[in-house]
């Protein structure tokens, strides 16, 4: 039911330039403008309020103005060139209007419209249409079947769903998926301290994919870490060859779902695509230097440690912990990424020694220190000590909030100092009494560039994932 | 068009896609692939003469397309130690056949010599509807058969991939010598795998390539029985 683009389709036309979509002057919008929750009216609202900074062109023979705004009764009509269009009608109009756009040379165009190839025979008939007038006026399709795009650098946030916040925080993570759940609607980007670069669901992939994204994110200065989540691959070798060069640069994460007969079926009626073997797929990503995750929710966490933190130079371990139980599971964890636990240098031990007698191990206990001196000031003249010794390559560090907010207060200042003034891997786990406290404390430290995780695992599995990265460069130079 | 394998061709142009063991090994041995000595016999009198050639013990196997479960049809006969047995081998083997198969084209009976067993390994390729060729390497019989314990690259591969093939299986300490037991040479399993990629890259129209088993020896390994069907 895929409609497929052969190898000669694909090179006769612009493949990498995707600049239409995601820095256009003009965006037409076509669709409902009646008011609610989903639709072009949203679309509209969702552009204005993040400050877009071209121009806006609703569509609709019913209305004359929404939101202050033109509206016009079809695209023929619109004075103005335009670069790029969302089509977020019916799915039997789509063809009609995909003419219209053809004659208007546009050539860059969003279907969010649904009930294509993941529908029905019907669906697929109508997508293999589109794309037919598509590839012979050189139009470029993004969907059908998706929650569109996002470029945070310039208020490029045609959201059909409302999102109910304005912007998306820019930062150096390009998340891409074939599932609107990566979209503003359903992701809090205003509150993600680490920011993201693009957002792209590619939806039904009647034109371009994954492959496509991956290039244009390739030379995409704003993006530093790509993550994607997929079902299906359209072209696995081209996606091997194109991964292969975009993981030389970039750190490419990849969550794939249809790992059990059960889920591949279920994702050949969700996009309409074909599954693919999971084991073909792993050995694909093995071989094209593709850091696999595991875990919905590792698609958001992971990506942070790359677009914040400097790589880590080897796999050396240090830990700075609040607890020393924590140290031992932390150790256990990390084996599982090669990473194994730093040995001190003599002069950081004698040291630390100096601040508190037997402080100078592998496991940086703040414990007894802390409760001797009734204080937490001491953590930070141990962290920075511990961040000098040129025996360790990445670090986990494990704070406890307190329950004081000045307490708080005091470590952020402290990050604040140390910013910028270190080169090692930093990943943080914050753990204390007070859930609004460790938040507070959590969004704040990444605003200042320092990437805490949801638990100890999952911060040992970013300095896992950044050594292994980190190592796979070393290997190609 | 004529490849660099005269077989690939002929095959097609006998309307077949499966190779026979005896034309299967043969087109790998061109390919640097090592495989057991095999040598096809087209009467009783010839198996005779191959085998005392090859040394003893032999086994022999009804060499035909239209004969795909040898063994069951009563084509296989096993650890021949003398010309007599061999003798009296080839006309069973020919005889049952015949009955079974009463239309087979029958291109002879294939002469092997029996190797020393080792730690057996397989491997093998097959066609990805999305990566193209992709293959395979693992331990052979119940480690395959029942743990699917086996690892795949998708084609051509470096040596590293090859490596790292063999180091991914859970079986992987047997090859090192588990116990007392021989070790696998890994270097020449490395070379195995590299050589069993690069021919499928270089010819596409195999669909399919299995080399089970190959058995695996301290100084070096080797392929018993192979298969290739083509598309």
């Amino acid at each position: 039911m895929q409609c497929k683009a052969s190898e000669a389709d694909v090179s006769s036309q612009k493949r990498k330039d995707l600049s239409l979509f995601f820095e256009p002057q003009s965006v037409a919008v076509i669709g409902s403008l009646k008011e609610g929750f989903f639709g072009g009216y949203v679309v509209v609202k969702t552009l204005l309020n993040a400050g877009f900074s071209g121009k806006i062109y609703p569509v609709n023979p019913s209305y004359q103005e929404v939101l202050g705004l033109k509206v016009y009764p079809s695209i023929k009509e619109i004075p103005e060139k335009i670069d790029l269009v969302l089509i977020m009608i019916n799915r039997q109009s789509v063809p009609d209007v995909m003419r219209e756009c053809a004659g208007k040379e546009i050539k860059a165009v969003i279907v969010v419209a649904d009930g294509f190839a993941e529908r029905d025979e019907e669906g697929a008939k109508l997508q293999n249409e589109i794309v037919e007038i598509a590839r012979k006026a050189g139009i470029r399709i993004i969907g059908p079947n998706t929650a569109g795009i996002v470029n945070s650098a310039n208020g490029l946030t045609p959201d059909p769903y409302e999102p109910g916040y304005e912007k998306v925080k820019s930062g150096a993570v390009a998340i891409c998926a074939q599932t609107g759940m990566i979209n503003p609607q359903a992701f809090p980007y205003a509150d993600l301290h680490y920011g993201v670069s693009k957002i792209c669901d590619y939806g039904n992939k009647c034109d371009i994919d994954e492959c496509d994204m991956l290039e244009y994110l390739e030379s995409d200065p704003a993006t530093k870490v790509i993550t994607m989540y997929l079902e299906s691959i359209r072209d696995g070798r081209r996606f091997l060859k194109i991964a292969r060069k975009v993981t030389s640069k970039k750190p490419v994460l990849i969550l794939k779902s249809g790992r059990t007969k059960e889920g591949a079926k279920v994702s050949a009626s969700h996009t309409g695509s074909l599954a693919v073997n999971d084991q073909i797929f792993s050995a694909a990503c093995k071989q094209a230097g593709i850091i696999r995750l595991e875990k919905f929710r590792e698609f958001f966490e992971l990506p942070k440690i790359f677009s914040l933190q400097p790589l880590p130079k080897g796999n050396r371990l240090g830990i700075v912990t609040f607890t020393g139980g924590v140290g031992v599971l932390a150790i256990d964890e990390g084996a599982k990424y090669r990473l194994s636990v730093a040995r001190l240098s003599p002069e950081i031990a004698e040291k630390l020694n100096a601040i508190f007698p037997g402080l100078g191990k592998s496991v940086v206990d703040i414990g007894p220190p802390m409760v001797v001196n009734n204080s937490i000031t001491i953590y930070s003249d141990i962290l920075k000590t511990v961040l000098l010794d040129d025996n360790i390559d990445c670090l986990l560090n494990v704070i406890w909030t307190s329950p004081f907010e000045e307490v708080v207060e005091e470590y952020l200042k402290f990050f604040g100092e140390l910013q910028g003034n270190y080169q090692k891997t930093i990943a943080t786990w914050i753990y204390g009494p007070s859930i609004p406290l460790i938040n507070d404390m959590a969004s704040r430290m990444e605003d200042l560039g320092f990437p805490v995780f949801s638990d100890l695992e999952m911060a040992i599995k970013a300095l896992g994932i950044a050594y292994q990265y980190s190592n796979q460069k070393k290997g190609e130079e | 068009m004529m490849g660099k394998f005269p077989i690939f061709d002929r095959v097609k142009k006998e309307g077949r896609s499966t190779l026979t063991e005896f034309e299967s090994k043969k087109i790998l041995k061109q390919a640097g692939i090592p495989v057991v000595e095999t040598r096809l016999a087209k009467t009783s009198k010839e198996a005779v003469s191959l085998s005392q050639k090859m040394g003893f013990p032999v086994a022999l196997k009804i060499t035909s397309p239209d004969v795909i479960h040898k063994s069951d049809s009563g084509g296989v006969k096993l650890s021949l130690n003398n010309a007599t047995q061999v003798k009296k081998a080839y006309d069973e083997i020919l005889k049952k056949v015949r009955k079974q198969y009463p239309d087979a084209v029958v291109h002879g009976v294939s002469v092997q010599k029996m190797i020393r067993p080792g730690t057996e390994v397989i491997v093998g390729t097959t066609k990805d509807p999305q990566f193209g060729p992709v293959i395979m390497f693992g331990l052979g019989g119940i480690f395959v058969e029942v743990f699917k314990d086996v690892s795949f690259r998708i084609v051509p591969i470096n040596q590293r991939d090859a490596q790292e093939m063999i180091q991914e299986t859970k079986g992987y300490p047997l090859l090192q010598g588990y116990r007392g037991k021989e070790p696998a040479n890994i270097p020449a399993l490395v070379e195995m795998i590299l050589n069993v990629s690069k021919f499928v890259e270089e010819n596409p129209q195999i669909k399919e390539l299995d080399l089970n088993p190959i058995f695996a020896y301290a100084k070096g390994a080797i392929a018993v029985d192979a298969r290739i069907i083509l598309e």
